[in-house]
């Protein structure tokens, strides 16, 4: 399998951010918080059983 | 683009990764089919080798079981390496494999990693307590556990790896660190059950944890890695996706299948995987101490942080199997002993509940790229997620329900003779084990990192770890885990 020219490639003109990359990163990091204050939530009213 | 201009990359990964995954369903049901029939009196696989902690070499090895004493710890060796290569060599002809080089390097891959185990089982390594130390007449001893055999297999192959490279590359065919981790998760699900009947609230409660590490993977480390990669460090779409997948969710089969996902040429997630293992690699010999030094007080959070922090389901189940054996031994010192089997099970069930959504991951990042950014006529379909679903997680979920059943739905006697069927299986799961160590260690090539422009690459890997996913994992894992211990051993 030939090999990509890394050096070449990081030199090439940078790809801005697309309107929908931005919003793939927004949506999955505010799902995530939400998500994860919920389960917060949960874990302090069912707190692991012995 | 480079001189590579293929844009379409997942038939020959893909594929072969699905066989691999069926594979190790497959032998690993045998090991666990096998053992179970010692519950009915029969004993299958009694003459599987087990390894003690020693000063006197010739007391090392022995068998598993008994009855099959006459075998000496020799034959009990040598029944095991015969059996596991005949399984071996059957099962990698599916996968296109020339067996007779595999026969040949399994042969040498076997014999070093398990003079390595066995190196690591020696009382001056391996002793942890003052009272083993007594037992065996020493002064002192590393304390590693017998389990550091796991750290001398992945030292000796990263020695192979870098200071003999023609020797890494003979033994290639055998090298196989995906096949042997997946057969020992298949097999670990019987021990995991086996340990959950005793305590199924806690059981209850690890899964409904593990929810969080696919919330923290998915949602949070993603996208964070995702940005750093492409607004610090200016790096394509192409190189990012695979890159986030690898560091985020799942090493290797994450990057692979997100790069599939996207369409990406087939070098970009293979060069990013070699990353992954090599920082797994780095992870395996530091993280598992530092859990020993810092948390062995909290044993579940340290094994939650084991199984978020560390990538490629290898490395991370095996560390997680390491810290369990340092912090219980840490325990044991201070007077503590608890029972086994819980932190490596809630770093298993953290890595798995990761790896089941890999599939849903890759099918939407499939979805965006080909609808929304390289849009063409391949469009990503539904039938990907389960394409790329991981198919040694059914082995792993349908061996811990069978046993899970026999330990508290069936009758007592079964329930009674679960344990010692499930340790016997667990010796194999140990061997595949040391095996994946090995294997690991043979694939990290840290030349690699000095090449040309892969400088780049390990910094975000650097950053995004050490910055950003084993803190956030540290507190997460403490968020949810901190303050319950597991039983202790009655």
């Amino acid at each position: 399998m030939p090999q990509p020219d890394l050096k070449n490639e990081l030199n090439a003109a940078v790809e801005p951010l697309l309107p929908i990359e931005k919003k793939l990163i927004g949506w999955s990091l505010g799902l995530g918080i939400v998500l994860l204050v919920i389960l917060i939530a949960i874990n302090h009213f069912f707190p692991i059983k012995l | 683009m480079s001189d590579i201009a293929v844009k379409r990359s997942e038939p020959i990964a893909l594929k072969a990764r699905l066989n691999e995954d069926w594979l190790a369903v497959v032998i690993g049901l045998l090991v666990f089919g096998s053992a179970l029939v010692s519950i009915t009196g029969t004993d299958l696989l009694g003459w599987a080798v087990t390894t003690s902690v020693y000063t006197d070499a010739a007391r090392a090895l022995s068998p598993f079981a008994k009855a099959y004493a006459w075998l000496g710890g020799g034959g009990a060796l040598l029944a095991t390496y015969a059996a596991l290569l005949v399984v071996l060599s059957a099962g990698v002809v599916t996968l296109g494999a020339d067996v007779k080089k595999f026969a040949a390097g399994f042969t040498v891959v076997f014999a070093i990693a398990y003079a390595s185990w066995i190196l690591g089982s020696y009382a001056y390594i391996a002793a942890v307590t003052p009272a083993e130390q007594q037992k065996f007449g020493i002064a002192w001893s590393l304390k590693l556990t017998n389990e550091g055999g796991f750290i001398v297999a992945l030292l000796t192959g990263l020695i192979i790896a870098n200071f003999l490279p023609r020797f890494a590359e003979w033994l290639k065919e055998a090298i196989r660190p995906e096949l042997y981790i997946k057969i020992a998760i298949v097999i670990l699900g019987a021990t995991v059950a086996v340990t959950a009947a005793g305590r199924l609230n806690l059981a209850s409660s690890l899964l409904l944890r593990g929810a969080a590490a696919i919330v923290e993977a998915y949602l949070i480390y993603w996208a964070v890695i995702y940005y750093i990669s492409r607004k610090w460090f200016g790096f394509s779409r192409e190189w990012s996706v695979p890159l986030a997948s690898g560091i985020s969710i799942c090493g290797v089969a994450a990057a692979i299948a997100t790069g599939g996902a996207i369409r990406a040429r087939p070098a970009v997630p293979i060069l990013v995987s070699s990353l992954v293992v090599v920082f797994a690699v780095v992870e395996v010999l530091i993280l598992p101490f530092l859990a020993q030094t810092f948390l062995w007080q909290e044993p579940l959070v340290a094994g939650a942080w084991i199984g978020l922090a560390i990538k490629t389901d290898g490395a991370a189940v095996a560390g997680g199997g390491i810290t369990e054996s340092l912090i219980m031994a840490k325990a044991a010192a201070e007077g503590i002993r608890y029972q086994p089997g819980w932190i490596l099970a809630t770093t298993t069930t953290v890595k798995i509940f990761i790896d089941i959504f890999i599939g849903i991951w890759a099918f939407i990042l499939g979805y965006i790229w080909t609808n929304y950014i390289d849009k063409g006529p391949d469009k990503a379909k539904p039938s990907e997620i389960w394409q790329r679903f991981p198919k040694f997680i059914l082995g792993f979920i349908f061996v811990f329900v069978v046993s899970l059943w026999l330990a508290v739905g069936s009758t007592p006697e079964i329930a009674k003779a679960l344990p010692a069927a499930a340790g016997e299986a667990n010796i194999f799961r140990v061997i595949f084990f040391i095996l994946t160590f090995f294997s690991i260690g043979v694939l990290s090539d840290f030349r690699k990192l000095w090449q040309q422009g892969f400088g780049k690459l390990a910094a975000v890997y650097f950053v995004s770890l050490f910055g950003f996913v084993i803190w956030v994992g540290l507190l997460i894992s403490w968020l949810f885990f901190s303050g319950f211990k597991p039983p202790l051993a009655s």
